[in-house]
């Protein structure tokens, strides 16, 4: 048990014993008083009535906020973890070359080593900002009109080469009636797509395979869905997910690591957007898939 | 040549560890999970000279692995290695039994001076051991045998293990009887640490310690703290009951 359990247990128990001692003083209250009048009797119930609700809200408040405190703290390892990884390796990789005479072939791969690793350092610098960015409330949207096919063809390119993956292991099934046109931001779109994608590659392991397809399933919205037949989501956790710094808790599932903001900054732009997105899956180990919905375009 | 088992889930950083301890002669072998690392150390009895550990592990942690080998009896020099350099992590470490501690990201020279440090104390334990025969590096007080070449303390009828810092710790105290030493010079003679490191890290070792040679480890008798500066060691009790 952790420190943080032990202090939720503890507030909760003196929340129960507080209002367990409040409604014995008040019967108590009750039983010394002799002839008490209706208005004393009302009045004194509404007083005890308001002093319990008052130790619950504070309880409430209390387990919530200490909740929230760890979920900070968790994001803060990950966070530490995804910053000081990649930078203590291209120091170790500069160190070598300064340090030790090698080869031109070795040279070649400690470049693109490091070239990675300061392309993960710059992902996770990108996802902290947009996740700073997306919390401001009214902010604006910087509509064009785009074409979904085309801005998902971008995307899983770029996921292919970024993840140096099969040609077809993330297939595009394109929809075959007129084009899927959405007024968005171009560049806050790609993200939320790239931010699935990169999901569905880090939760699949060594068998990667990934359809994305885009579909409307009314004539005023698109879907863009992004199915994996990776690891799956636990039910009870298909929504939590979308939350600031949740991560996926199951067991049998590999700790895969990230901050635990890819998919809160996907469903704070998809809102913006005045859309949302969802997950779904059959379970842990048959894979999930995640369907964004947005109005369409009208043209 | 020495044989190294890196042991870290970040491809990465354990080829560049690799590829370094390869090019000072070592032999080199990667895990890239705890669990691959204790099958190793020991379903395979796979004898290694030292271990380099990673905390954040995929499955069992780094602390996790460190503290089922020390229960299994694998006495094997671990240096960890982790992103997490707070003060309580730290602690964890040396907590969990491991020998020493670097933080990421490291420097390559301090990293190859600390694993070559394990290896130094691990090859003069083993000379002392193949001496022991004639020389005996043991020493003994108030019917406790401190045996430093089998790494072993006998008192009170039963043998513990020591680890490898455990036994450099208990020998630099002992060589200065009735002196008070300080943490921070314990940490930079015995660990040749010269990092901010807390000093506190020491505390647990002490703590280890106590529980091996004190009749009670609350109310030591031989290995007493001095406030504010640091430990002793007593071989006579001082109040003598």
């Amino acid at each position: 048990m952790t420190g943080r359990q032990k202090a939720i247990g503890f507030f909760i128990t003196l929340c129960v014993l507080l209002v367990g001692a409040a409604i014995l003083g008040w019967i108590y209250w009750i039983v010394i008083t002799e002839k008490l009048t209706i208005v004393q009797l009302v009045v004194g119930i509404l007083l005890f009535a308001l002093i319990i609700a008052g130790l619950i809200v504070y309880t409430v408040f209390l387990v919530v906020e200490i909740k929230r405190n760890e979920e900070h703290d968790t994001f803060i390892n990950s966070v530490t973890h995804e910053l000081k990884t990649p930078l203590a390796s291209i120091r170790l990789y500069l160190d070598t070359l300064k340090t030790r005479p090698v080869g031109d072939a070795q040279r070649q791969e400690f470049y693109d080593v490091m070239l990675a690793d300061v392309e993960r350092l710059r992902h996770t610098v990108d996802q902290v900002l947009k996740a700073g960015v997306a919390r401001e409330k009214r902010r604006p949207v910087f509509r064009t009109p785009l074409e979904m096919g085309e801005l998902a063809r971008e995307c899983v390119d770029l996921a292919v080469m970024r993840h140096h993956l099969q040609p077809g292991a993330i297939a595009l099934e394109a929809h075959d009636g007129a084009s899927l046109t959405v007024s968005g931001d171009a560049e806050e779109l790609r993200t939320v797509i790239t931010n699935l994608l990169d999901n569905a590659v880090k939760y699949s392991g060594s068998d990667v395979r990934v359809t994305v397809s885009l579909a409307a399933p009314s004539p005023d919205t698109i879907w863009v869905r992004v199915q994996d037949r990776g690891v799956g989501i636990p039910r009870k956790q298909l929504k939590r997910i979308f939350k600031r710094f949740y991560r996926v808790q199951a067991r049998g599932i590999r700790q895969v690591k990230g901050t635990g903001l890819g998919l809160y900054i996907v469903r704070t732009i998809a809102r913006a957007h005045g859309g949302r997105v969802f997950a779904q899956s059959e379970g842990e180990g048959r894979g999930a898939t995640f369907t964004v919905e947005l109005p369409r375009a009208t043209s | 040549m020495s044989r190294v088992l890196v042991v870290d889930d970040e491809q990465h950083i354990a080829e560049g560890v690799r590829f370094n301890l390869q090019a000072d002669g070592h032999d080199v072998v990667v895990a890239e999970t705890g669990e691959q690392a204790l099958d190793l150390l020991l379903r395979d009895r796979s004898p290694f000279d030292v271990v380099v550990l990673d905390v954040m592990l995929p499955g069992k942690d780094g602390f996790a692995v460190a503290s089922e080998l020390r229960t299994a009896g694998q006495y094997v020099p671990i240096l960890m290695l982790t992103a997490r350099g707070r003060p309580e992590d730290v602690l964890r470490g040396f907590e969990s039994g491991a020998d020493d501690y670097l933080p990421k990201p490291f420097e390559l020279g301090i990293l190859l001076a600390r694993v070559g440090g394990l290896l130094r104390r691990r090859r003069w334990n083993e000379q002392d051991a193949s001496t022991a025969a004639d020389t005996n590096d043991t020493y003994t007080f108030a019917g406790r045998t401190l045996d430093f070449s089998a790494m072993e303390i006998r008192a009170r009828g039963q043998a513990h293990r020591l680890t490898q810092m455990e036994c450099e710790l208990l020998r630099y105290l002992v060589s200065r009887p009735g002196q008070a030493i300080s943490r921070r010079t314990l940490l930079e003679e015995v660990w040749g640490l010269h990092e901010s490191t807390d000093t506190r890290a020491i505390d647990n070792f002490v703590v280890r310690l106590r529980k091996y040679l004190e009749d009670r480890p609350a109310s030591p008798q031989y290995l007493l703290t001095v406030r504010g500066v640091g430990y002793k060691f007593q071989p006579e009790s001082e109040k003598p009951s």
